[in-house]
């Protein structure tokens, strides 16, 4: 029998496939697809809609600091649409899903675009001569109109045009064919079919994301009045590339609007007509659109009715703050009754109940804006369906258990992102990378095997700078994109009389497959030692001509791209003749830089395949447990004698049904046993040294025992305390005062007759966070705690009188919403606010130890009541040792003493410095599910790194010259990334010796942005490939002629 | 009196400025193009030249500009916070402060602008480019000062 079932699993192991299917071309699924790439598997992206990009796309700003929401998501979604392991399926489904883990078979269907993918250029030809303008642009949220042929939107990817079949003329009246005639490319094509792909994958990602619920809401929210929208609608409003062009105007007149009211939770958190759950997000994107409102108009007023204000992230609670004090945006604490139009002006008016005073007041505003539920993508029931996985009640799909989110039930089906449940940003690409190191630890023996490397048969030419420059020029007219704007044979005619220019061409279409083999041929044929393409952006295409370039046996960084299409023909469309010495000058000025051009070498490093874990909690055993999984070698270091973290001082972990002991139990023995890892309890580091792939660690254990130890990438899990009030509500003094933590640890007792005297207790929430001075912020866990906790003593006493004193409840997150509404039951919930803090006071010889006093909003009065025993929910903060550990790494920490990751949105488990990661609360509070999330996460940015045996370096760097610098160390003060240190030399001068400072750059770490060279007092500093020479004969060039 | 007012106006035609735009590579390069992808419209005055950072821009290149008679310079970034390099924008929001000081002194100011522009600003670019071209139509040549 055992024998029988090793060998099943043995040919499990053969049978594995080196591909993952990914489902949703969003924000999770892009990051996923990257990183599984850069894990050695191919993947397959398969997208809906026509382009990638999914809501993030269409969002204007990301808060909390307001970065252009586009502009952070644009550079990842070309690295999809170039990576050559990435097949993009956009306009597609998966219509048919058999097999089983670690081999799927898959069927796609994609759907007709009606042109040509590989033929279209993009140009945009074919929609400005199409005809018919009455599609509604859905990625505006159908506020605008769109042709027939069309592109969702400037940025799109694949940048490629379709088709609305259900709009074109031709294709339902059979007359028309505009587009086909005017496309130089040939590539409308209205013979197109629908087409059945079939790919097998190890492992499928599903990341299909969520809608946002407008037309079903009910009547009392006024959506079907034309000035009441949802919030992602003024997202779009919001855009300087939307509808409106970025200015605030109301749909009725399309005047700007005075007065805007945001309404938070509209429909949601309703568990009679509406959707039960919190969306998450909303009560910082309303914040968010508040204050881009004022700074579109700094005269609007904007109005926020919220009930719970729940900014439990990063600089969250205070960016609503903000909102207040530096805005001027008024919040009012309130419940909506309904929303009604005055017909004549078109204005709304609001009902509302101020929970403040109970009071029930109206208000009138020009434009109101919606924050409805975020509900899971239509289709999903579809999907779940076809993929045999389970839809929970609230139609997300169904994770394998609460602590294991990014798991379906079925084998080998994985879940990322907001079809999951509520997340934001940030989360999601935490998440998106724990998903791929999921995938990664079940196919990591296939890895790289179908992988497709680039082999350049032609060997490098040697290029002595002595050597004349060759420069060939190839001239692009994008069909009439160009050529038509631009005169290009007088352009042609011009280049070629410039010094070092061998040869100068046109041609119709640069990107087309036979033109990279016709300038290898020139390349080959006037042996060429630069080349020039001037077409269009070289954010879109350098990085093709460079490959061609490449495959000519020319260095990459020989080639230069000149911007003549986006920047000029484009642009100046009625200005012909200038236009023409626009794009002559542009390509004289590229012709000048490229005399200067280097070649640059990418060196490799090679890597440590070992990880350094710091912090022995649930993240840092997580992260140990997956790295060690997929074969390296992990060091576990742990200040304390054992492992386990803050879960050794709880009692019951959320929602209060497992022993943390026994939940840890289990992961702390598989840490022990596996033999790839190394733990060291008791133990600190004591110094770190090196870069990525190569650090050296010196790990010191209590009596002085010192360990060396080389690892690739460490991983910082280090955790975050309990704040102990000392001071507050009398702590320090009164013996039945007490923190959240330690009611778990007397909860932990064995013997509970501590309870037996007790009759009632009170919980205090937000104490000493949420407030301006000290700690600003919001906790993230204290509510669900204080909640898990008032369940369990109810349990065990169920004649224990519970009361919970609260300023909004933090209840976000799918589930929590209910939960919170099944503990209601079992306590009294008295709302307080900051400037009437309850009072305690001790009773003398009374039945209570104390009295509280506070006051209610509603009576607008005193109330008391009295307690045996008072419970302090205070903030998660960071050790004071986070100091020490970010000096060491060489890694900021934020304002509040947490680890600061490398980029709020886009990088949340990354540092700036590369080989570094962050989990856990070392991040930020977050609970055991959040956290092994994103355990995972950071497991799976540091397997990229270990798996990768020998790493790149870029050409694009800064490189000193030794004998100008000054070793002053200005330049390594201004770099961000930690690539320039001061080291000693000894220089020899006739017959004496001095030692000397010197700045070196690590080209491993450098990322080329050239402020150092800026910066440098002396000149020493070369910025490669943007030189200041190169950029001087630029200007120079200019005006020459 | 109207001779004089028609001779200038002349001047205005014939007189096409000579400007520089530096710009990075991440935002404003990117609304650059967002402007010629929506095909927003501006004069044929400018001559981008890409970096990766505006942190690279040296105020050396602006002197050096306006050394070899060109008659505007401008400088274009990532907004403060957006960044591709983390901080690279907030060292050139100091360094042309401290520039402008210079050009002040040599009365160059007005032919000089620090911007920050989005990936999604193309509208914007295509204005800044506008109202700066005809900033530096009416201060005229820079040779003739
Ligand atoms: S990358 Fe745009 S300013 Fe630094």
């Amino acid at each position: 029998m055992s024998k029988s079932k090793k060998s099943s699993q043995k040919s499990q192991t053969d049978d594995l496939v080196g591909a993952v299917l990914v489902i949703g071309g969003g924000i999770a699924g892009i990051q996923a697809s990257l990183d599984l790439t850069e894990m050695g598997f191919k993947v397959f992206l398969v997208e809906k809609t026509p382009s990638i990009g999914g809501r993030m796309a269409q969002l204007d700003k990301t808060f909390p600091t307001n970065d252009c929401s586009l502009c952070i998501l644009a550079p990842k979604m070309v690295e999809v649409f170039r990576n050559p392991n990435i097949e993009l399926m956009t306009y597609s489904e998966v219509i048919e899903v058999s097999g089983h883990v670690g081999h799927f078979y898959i069927k796609i269907l994609k759907k007709p675009r009606y042109v040509d993918e590989d033929k279209c250029t993009g140009c945009g030809d074919c929609a400005s001569k199409c005809p018919k303008i009455e599609a509604p642009n859905i990625f505006d949220m159908n506020l605008g109109k769109r042709k027939s042929i069309y592109i969702p939107f400037p940025q799109a990817v694949p940048p490629v045009y379709l088709i609305d079949s259900d709009m074109c003329l031709f294709l339902n009246k059979g007359v028309c064919k505009v587009c086909e005639r005017i496309c130089e490319a040939q590539a409308i094509n209205f013979e197109q079919k629908p087409e059945e792909v079939q790919i097998e994958v190890g492992a499928i990602i599903v990341a299909i994301g969520f809608d946002m619920l407008a037309s079903k809401l009910p009547d009392n929210w006024g959506y079907k009045y034309e000035n009441v929208i949802t919030s992602l609608e003024y997202e779009r409003i919001l855009c300087a590339s939307g509808p409106f062009e970025g200015h605030v105007l109301r749909l009725s007149d399309e005047k700007e609007p005075q007065k805007i009211a945001f309404i938070q939770c509209a429909g949601s958190r309703d568990f009679h007509i509406g959707i039960p759950y919190c969306s998450s997000v909303c009560c910082m994107y309303i914040a968010k659109e508040a204050i881009i409102t004022k700074e579109h108009s700094n005269s609007s007023e904007c109005y926020i009715f919220r009930h719970d204000l729940r900014a439990y992230g990063k600089n969250f609670y205070e960016y609503t703050q903000r909102a207040q004090d530096e805005y001027g945006v008024k919040y009012f604490n309130s419940k909506i009754s309904k929303i009604v139009e005055d017909p004549e002006t078109k204005d709304l008016i609001i009902h509302y109940e101020d929970l403040n005073d109970g009071k029930f007041n109206d208000l009138r505003a020009n434009l109101v804006i919606l924050a409805t539920p975020l509900v899971p993508s239509e289709g999903s029931e579809k999907v779940a369906k076809i993929l045999g996985i389970n839809i929970d009640k609230y139609k997300f799909f169904k994770e394998k258990t609460l602590y294991d989110k990014l798991s379906s039930e079925r084998e080998g089906i994985f879940l990322c992102g907001f079809c999951q449940g509520p997340l934001d940003i940030p989360e999601t690409v935490a998440d998106a990378s724990g998903v791929a190191n999921k995938v990664s630890t079940l196919l990591y023996p296939v890895r790289n095997t179908l992988l497709k490397e680039k082999i350049v048969s032609v060997p490098e030419k040697k290029i002595n700078l002595e050597d004349e420059p060759c420069i060939g020029v190839l001239i692009c007219h994008c069909g009439i994109n160009i050529g038509k704007y631009v005169d290009v044979p007088q352009v042609v005619e011009y280049i070629k009389t410039l010094p070092n220019v061998t040869v100068t061409v046109d041609n119709l279409y640069s990107c087309s497959s036979d033109s990279q083999t016709s300038i290898k041929e020139l390349i080959a044929e006037y042996d060429l030692n630069r080349f020039i393409v001037a077409s269009c952006t070289p954010r879109t295409h350098e990085k093709l001509f460079q490959e061609t370039c490449e495959e000519a046996g020319l260095n990459k960084y020989l080639f230069e791209m000149v911007n003549i299409r986006d920047q000029c023909s484009w642009v100046h469309m009625e200005q012909k003749v200038d236009g023409t010495k626009k794009a002559k000058d542009l390509i004289e000025m590229a012709v000048a830089k490229s005399r200067l051009l280097k070649p640059q070498k990418e060196s490799k490093l090679p890597i440590t395949p070992e990880a350094l874990i710091i912090g022995g909690g649930i993240s840092g055993l997580i992260a140990t447990l997956n790295i060690a999984k997929q074969g390296f070698t992990t060091h576990l270091v742990e200040k304390e004698s054992q492992l386990g973290g803050n879960l050794n001082n709880l009692y019951q972990i959320f929602p209060g049904y497992q022993k943390a002991s026994e939940f840890l139990e289990p992961f702390v023995n598989k840490v022990k046993s596996h033999s790839n890892i190394n733990i060291y309890l008791n133990s600190n580091i004591t110094e770190i040294r090196g870069y990525i792939g190569n650090y050296d660690v010196i790990i010191t254990t209590k009596g002085n025992k010192v360990n060396n130890i080389k690892v690739g990438a460490i991983i910082v899990a280090t955790g975050a305390n309990e704040l102990i009030p000392e001071t507050i509500y009398n702590y320090k003094k009164e013996k039945n005062v007490i923190t959240q933590l330690e009611l778990e640890q007397k909860l932990r007792k064995e013997n509970l007759e501590w309870l037996d005297n007790i009759k009632s207790i009170t919980f205090i929430l937000c104490v000493n966070s949420r407030q301006k001075e000290g700690i600003t912020y919001c906790s993230n866990i204290c509510c669900t705690n204080a909640l898990k906790n008032i369940n369990i003593l109810k349990k065990l006493k169920p004649d224990l009188a519970l009361i919970l004193i609260y300023r909004d409840l933090q209840m976000s997150k799918k589930g929590n919403e209910e939960f919170y509404r099944d503990s209601r039951k079992n306590a009294l919930f008295l709302r307080y606010s900051l400037d009437k803090l309850p009072i305690i006071s001790k009773t003398k010889n009374g039945k209570f130890n104390y009295k509280i006093t506070l006051f209610e909003h509603n009576l607008k009065g005193d109330i008391e009541f009295y307690s045996d025993l008072i419970i302090l929910a205070t903030p998660m903060i960071a050790p004071e040792n986070f100091k020490e550990l970010s000096k060491m790494l060489k890694v900021p920490q934020d304002q509040s003493g947490f680890f600061l990751e490398a980029h709020v949105k886009l990088r949340p488990i990354d540092f700036a410095t590369d080989g570094v990661f962050l989990c856990g609360c070392a991040h930020w509070p977050k609970n055991i599910q959040e956290s092994i999330a994103q355990a995972n996460g950071a497991a799976g940015r540091a397997i990229r790194i270990l798996g990768a045996k020998e790493m790149k370096t870029s050409g694009l760097v800064a490189e000193v010259i030794e004998d100008y610098c000054i070793g002053c160390g200005k330049c390594a003060d201004v770099c961000p990334y930690n690539a320039i240190e001061l080291i000693e030399v000894e220089k020899t001068f006739e017959d004496y010796t001095l030692r000397l400072k010197k700045s070196k750059v690590n080209s491993a770490l450098c990322k080329g942005c050239g402020t150092c060279g800026v910066q440098c007092p002396n000149s020493a500093i070369i910025i490669k490939h943007f030189s200041f020479k190169q950029i001087n004969a630029m200007i120079e060039a200019y005006l020459k002629n | 009196m109207k001779i004089v007012e028609k001779s200038s106006k002349k001047q205005d035609i014939e007189f096409k400025p000579n400007i520089v735009c530096f710009c990075c590579n991440w935002c404003s390069y990117a609304g650059a193009d967002l402007a010629g992808v929506s095909r927003f419209q501006y004069p044929a005055s400018i001559r981008i030249i890409r970096v990766m950072c505006s942190g690279r821009v040296e105020p050396a290149f602006i002197l050096k500009s306006f050394k070899d008679n060109i008659d505007g310079v401008l400088v274009t970034g990532c907004h403060i916070g957006d960044c591709h390099y983390i901080s690279g924008n907030e060292f050139t929001k100091d360094r042309f402060e401290r520039l402008t000081k210079i050009l002040k002194f040599l009365g160059l100011e007005d032919r000089f602008r620090l911007e920050w522009i989005s990936a999604s600003e193309g509208k914007k670019f295509a204005e800044l480019i506008t109202t700066f071209t005809n900033q530096i139509k009416k201060l005229g040549p820079l040779n003739n000062i």
